[in-house]
């Protein structure tokens, strides 16, 4: 089966001696993330994202569908990911490796366990009729980092989506195309950011956003994903054993790096939607206007 | 639920099954359950059973490591474990995601370089389930890994914590809940936390820590300290028990011989 291209001994000694003296092989900081860029697509929920050399695309969808028997109140959510050889040679088209189930879960604990959507808001008539949003996440580019930029390309492509209006006369529901009616834009409740710790020597140095050849290298791994006041998920599955105190102070530098992301994220939103207002004529069109 | 925790905590200060803050469920465990493996354990944490078998350092099939042995680890929660029954399919992410946490925190925990080119086999039956699956299948595994004779530094021992918010006051102190059942799961927020001991005099030290719940961090309350400080003393109390069990069956194997 196809495997990872193992580092060599001197490569991995030397980005060991260099993490131990403070220096990184790429000349970050240890606490510093790779340029974060977003591409929003002409599509309502497209997104590609950037993270040094990691490139993840994101696509949201919705469809009408009929709700889950044991919660005929809500709407779905799904987050389907998957890993192709285009990433990177290590990866199988359908075998699911253990990597993959990581990716998946850590997504699914950060964006949809956490509530990220409101998917009550998501229902039209109880028990018949609900919308089924489906975000697919597609890895384009492999170069570490793989969770943290997951989910800020899915967080930003929930918030560019917009899906269609609709309007509901006793059983009847009616769709309108975009052209009919403006789209309507999600209900997000909080905007999860996953922050991935890496930990050398014991856990004397912890460095933040590994690219590939230091996720190799590292002993162990934890991510936690916050929003702006909250700690949303925490992962460290095994691995080596790392003080709590440690963890605590990862904690409080992902919430730091957490709201830096966000910022980032916001404004590339604001950006988009600036560039979508062609000639700036919503303000002309609004018609909410102050007396 | 006909009585929820948070109703009747502030003023008794007990659970809904009596217990105070810091008691951890009823723990029972016997090792060398099953002759045919090479270790096993039969875990029971209050209504959660687990049982544990071990086989291994054997001949590994397949992949191989010329320096460690590989460890795997297989999960099966068995239909009848929860209230309602209901058929489980192999693939699901979220077993296969405790099978990766395991097969990790062992595989750094144990000295897997004393058996090279080797794979140590940890199979995890839950016969009953009720709050802190993870936890219980960390705790039988390490009980089953000792049975076996493979070495370690100590026993890793999982525990799971909660906190509970009083409403009214969102500036109260934390309110620490140890080792929560099904019922209290689903209403708190909590983590499950897996320590080793730390050798002589130092502390412990945190080999796996999983939170699915929001915790709020920023006003400075404590939550999560409060919840890590009383994980970690909840897992010294469980490494203690699970080393009088291993003591016992000692002592017994030692009557046995003579």
């Amino acid at each position: 089966m196809p495997r990872e291209i193992d580092i060599s001994n001197i490569e991995r000694n030397f980005i060991l001696e260099a993490l131990q003296q403070g220096v990184r092989v790429d000349g970050r900081s240890l606490d510093q993330f790779r340029s974060l860029e977003l591409e929003f697509g002409d599509e309502y929920g497209t997104v590609t994202t950037r993270l040094g050399k990691t490139r993840v695309h994101v696509q949201i969808s919705a469809e009408v569908t009929k709700p889950l028997e044991d919660r005929q109140f809500d709407g779905i959510f799904t987050i389907t990911t998957e890993l192709s050889p285009i990433a990177s040679a290590a990866y199988e088209v359908g075998r699911q490796t253990e990597q993959e189930v990581i990716l998946s879960r850590t997504l699914e604990k950060a964006v949809r366990r956490s509530r990220a959507i409101d998917t009550e808001s998501l229902c039209i008539i109880s028990g018949a009729k609900c919308w089924s949003i489906r975000a697919d996440v597609h890895v384009l580019d492999s170069d570490g980092g793989l969770i943290d930029c997951s989910c800020v390309a899915i967080v930003a492509a929930l918030r560019h989506f917009r899906r269609p209006d609709v309007s509901v006369d006793g059983e009847n529901v009616t769709i309108y195309t975009m052209a009919e009616r403006v789209p309507v834009p999600l209900s997000i409740m909080h905007n999860p950011v996953c922050i991935t710790f890496s930990f050398y020597h014991g856990g004397d140095t912890i460095v933040l956003d590994a690219t590939r050849s230091e996720e190799q290298v590292r002993e162990t791994s934890a991510t936690f994903t916050v929003n702006d006041f909250e700690l949303c998920q925490v992962s460290k599955m095994g691995g080596s054993p790392i003080d709590a105190v440690v963890l605590l102070k990862c904690i409080n530098t992902a919430l730091a790096k957490g709201k830096e992301i966000n910022g980032i994220v916001a404004k590339k939103l604001a950006e988009d939607s600036t560039k979508r207002d062609v000639g700036g004529l919503i303000a002309e069109l609004r018609a909410e206007n102050e007396r | 639920m006909p009585l929820d925790t948070l109703s009747t905590y502030s003023q008794t200060l007990l659970r809904q099954d009596g217990r105070r803050w810091n008691e951890l469920r009823r723990i029972t465990a016997s090792i060398s359950t099953q002759p045919a493996s090479d270790g096993s354990s039969l875990l029971t944490l209050g209504n959660t059973m687990v049982l544990c078998t071990v086989t291994g350092p054997r001949e590994g099939r397949g992949q191989r490591d010329n320096k460690n042995a590989l460890v795997e680890t297989d999960i099966h929660v068995a239909s009848f474990a929860t209230m309602d029954r209901r058929r489980r399919v192999r693939a699901d992410k979220r077993i296969q995601e405790l099978q990766s946490t395991i097969s990790s925190a062992f595989q750094s925990h144990l000295f897997t370089h004393l058996y090279p080119r080797s794979t140590i086999s940890i199979s995890l039956h839950v016969l009953s389930l009720d709050g802190g699956l993870l936890v219980a299948c960390l705790n039988a595994t390490s009980l089953a890994l000792v049975d076996a004779g493979v070495p370690m530094p100590s026993i890793l021992s999982a525990v799971t914590c909660g906190v509970i918010v009083p409403t009214e006051d969102s500036k109260a102190k934390p309110e620490p809940l140890l080792d929560l059942n099904t019922a209290e799961e689903q209403e708190l927020a909590y983590l499950s936390i897996a320590t080793v001991s730390g050798g002589e005099g130092a502390e412990d030290k945190v080999s796996v820590l999983m939170m699915e719940s929001r915790v709020e961090i920023a006003t400075g309350s404590g939550k999560i300290e409060a919840m890590l400080a009383t994980g970690v003393d909840g897992c010294r109390e469980v490494r203690r028990k699970m080393e009088d069990v291993v003591r016992k069956h000692g002592a017994k194997v030692m009557m046995g011989l003579r």
